[in-house]
């Protein structure tokens, strides 16, 4: 993933390794993805006596694509060594105005859709400008901000309600086939086009060592910013799923997304310590998460159990995905 | 004005803290003559001290660069087990607090020792905690159905946070009292001084011969033991235990310490301060209520304030 050149220094046979530990944290992702996929169509298969069909993969995609667009968003700040906490806040916002004002038809639904990514993006500047022009700390800008955002979304829809087009949901969350997994395709693959820009090379740069990144000429004012913008502006797309998904509004159902796209990108291997990891593997964390859901709901888990087993899950894989990572890397060469 | 000038800049953040309460309840007199009244203040105060206990636990893990997300469920928790351990009952009172206040050391020191040992970042750990306390408390009292978890909490709980002495409330006496245990304890003990140290630079406290892993567990623990007391202070305080009555205090004991000066990446910042910071969100909430400030603007307010104390603090950054 990474342009390294250490990997042309090493003898063949070691190329392979290098590569495994440079990407160690997105091979364990999609081997814990695998296993999730796997347990759930065992269970699925245990206890429906049949494999899941198209309606159980659609309404799985389905639920996944607000998470995985909120994981992407935050994987991109997460990566500059930062943390949005006021994910869930402008989830929260684009959900409460797409309900006001889409209206009934496609063609409103969608402009208004332009006018709401534009709002997410603007929030991701403000908390941008605070942390790289206002040199706060991004945990304590986004507890603000988050804040600031969920009393905006309230103001935009006091009382649970508002209306989807019909259109705009079976464009969207289409309920009948998984049409939803070209949206995140489009978002890998603009993700890879991303990773190779500037923008991209610089993210990394400033995530692993931001005064090296500095005195190397790298613009931090301009890829913090930039990151920060990419990350409202996928939240923002984040609402306009969940709220499509609803087919109405509530202004506090995205609160959640702030605790869980922070789990989804933690367990896509990206490190919360800056610099290593993948928007492919926070995709992989929103699906893992979803997943899970699903397998314990089969499983007939006592859904009032349900955040213990999460946060037990949770900590198994980052402790066991540490170990094997950190058994991997420090592997003789 | 020298003397000001001269102190460290956490001192300076301290005293900035303080203005800034000060501040918050002249505003309160002025849009609302009887605010300053001994009453409103006093009630104030008690609510504060719930904040300000919480966030005792979290300064603690703060100043080491940690951060406990597993406060709303450990405080529920606390709550969940003085009523359904004591069952209303007078007698019981003194098993039911020690259970829970034993049950928030616990949790703590699993989260410290989850820090410490097996190296998982802290936001990680104490969420994944939160969580799986949430889980087993809902899942045990059956979603807070039991018929054991409507009790009231005994007497001497509810008086706890209801009564006075010698014309102070209780609650705000043993906040005091916390104050200045916590305030000594960090600036004149050799235990303040390793959490300082830590920090800090870690590797240089450990390398000074502190024990960082006995450390970490440690200041988790106090952390867990604060959040379950300030469970059985609220529980007192409302009669009984409520299903997600600990969820405004993860962001707002994060605020309290964040805007007492408390340097978010640790090893540096006064408990003084934080108390501070927890009457300021306070009075803050009550001076917008007071208004008749709709939900949403007290959202935003808070935000705006938490910001513009920041960007106030960050002219004194010491780079």
């Amino acid at each position: 993933m990474q342009p390294d050149t250490t990997a042309d220094a090493l003898p063949r046979g070691n190329r392979l390794g290098h590569l495994i530990a440079q990407n160690i944290g997105l091979i364990l992702a999609g081997a814990i993805l695998l296993i999730a996929i796997v347990g759930f169509i065992v269970i699925y298969g245990i206890e429906q006596q049949r494999l899941p069909g198209n309606f159980e993969l659609t309404s799985t995609v389905n639920s996944a694509v607000p998470l995985v667009f909120a994981a992407v968003g935050q994987c991109f700040v997460v990566l500059t060594k930062g943390i949005d906490l006021s994910v869930g806040g402008v989830v929260d916002l684009a959900n409460a105005m797409a309900a006001v004002t889409m209206g009934k038809s496609l063609a409103s639904a969608l402009g208004w859709s332009v006018v709401i990514l534009l709002v997410g993006a603007a929030c991701g500047l403000v908390n941008g400008l605070l942390v790289a022009l206002g040199r706060l700390q991004p945990i304590v800008v986004t507890l603000g901000t988050l804040s600031i955002y969920q009393g905006l979304a309230i103001r935009v829809l006091p009382e649970p309600g508002g209306m989807i087009p019909p259109a705009f949901t079976n464009f969207l969350v289409n309920p009948n086939a998984p049409y939803a997994l070209i949206f995140i395709v489009v978002l890998a693959l603009a993700w890879s086009a991303f990773r190779r820009s500037r923008a991209g090379v610089d993210l990394y740069a400033i995530g692993n060592d931001e005064a090296a990144a500095r005195a190397l000429g790298v613009n931090i004012l301009r890829t913090k910013i930039i990151a920060y913008m990419l990350d409202g502006t996928l939240a923002a797309a984040a609402g306009l799923f969940l709220a499509a998904s609803a087919t109405a509004g509530d202004a506090t159902t995205g609160n959640s997304y702030t605790l869980s796209s922070i789990v989804a990108v933690v367990l896509g291997g990206v490190s919360l310590f800056g610099g290593r990891g993948s928007a492919i593997g926070a995709i992989a964390g929103a699906l893992i998460t979803t997943l899970i859901v699903n397998i314990l709901f089969f499983g007939h888990v006592n859904p009032l159990f349900q955040s213990f087993y999460e946060g037990v899950f949770l900590l198994i894989a980052v402790v066991v995905g540490g170990v094997i990572g950190g058994t991997i890397r420090r592997r003789p060469k | 004005m020298n003397g000001f000038r001269s102190m460290a800049a956490e001192s300076r953040r301290v005293v900035y803290a303080i203005a800034a309460a000060v501040a918050l309840f002249l505003l309160g007199q002025a849009v609302h003559p009887g605010f300053l009244g001994l009453a409103s203040v006093e009630s104030i105060l008690v609510i504060a001290s719930f904040v300000g206990l919480v966030a005792a636990g979290q300064c603690f893990v703060i100043l080491i660069g940690g951060i406990d997300l597993s406060v709303p469920w450990v405080l529920n928790a606390g709550a969940i087990v003085l009523t359904t351990t004591s069952l209303g009952l007078e007698s019981r009172a003194p098993i039911a607090i020690v259970a829970a206040l034993v049950m928030g050391v616990v949790i703590g020191a699993i989260n410290g020792a989850g820090v410490a040992i097996f190296g998982i970042p802290a936001v990680v750990m104490t969420l994944a905690m939160n969580g799986i306390i949430e889980g087993l408390v809902l899942g045990f009292t059956g979603g807070f159905t039991c018929s054991a978890c409507s009790s009231y909490a005994p007497p001497f709980v509810q008086a706890l946070a209801h009564d006075s002495l010698f014309g102070i409330p209780d609650a705000l006496l043993l906040w005091l009292v916390v104050i200045v245990l916590v305030t000594l304890a960090l600036n004149i003990t050799r235990f303040g001084r390793a959490t300082y140290a830590l920090g800090n630079n870690p590797r240089a406290a450990v390398l000074a011969g502190i024990d960082a892993r006995g450390m970490t567990i440690m200041l988790y623990a106090a952390s867990g033991f604060f959040a379950a007391l300030a469970g059985i202070l609220l529980v007192g305080f409302g009669g009984q235990a409520s299903l997600g009555m600990g969820d405004p205090y993860l962001f707002t004991s994060i605020a309290a310490v964040v805007i007492g000066g408390v340097n978010i990446l640790g090893g540096r910042g006064h408990y003084l301060g934080v108390a501070a910071g927890a009457i300021s969100l306070t009075v803050l909430v009550s001076v917008l209520l007071a208004l008749n400030m709709p939900d949403y603007v007290r959202s935003i307010a808070y935000g705006v304030v938490i910001l513009g104390l920041l960007l106030a603090y960050g002219r004194e950054r010491e780079t």
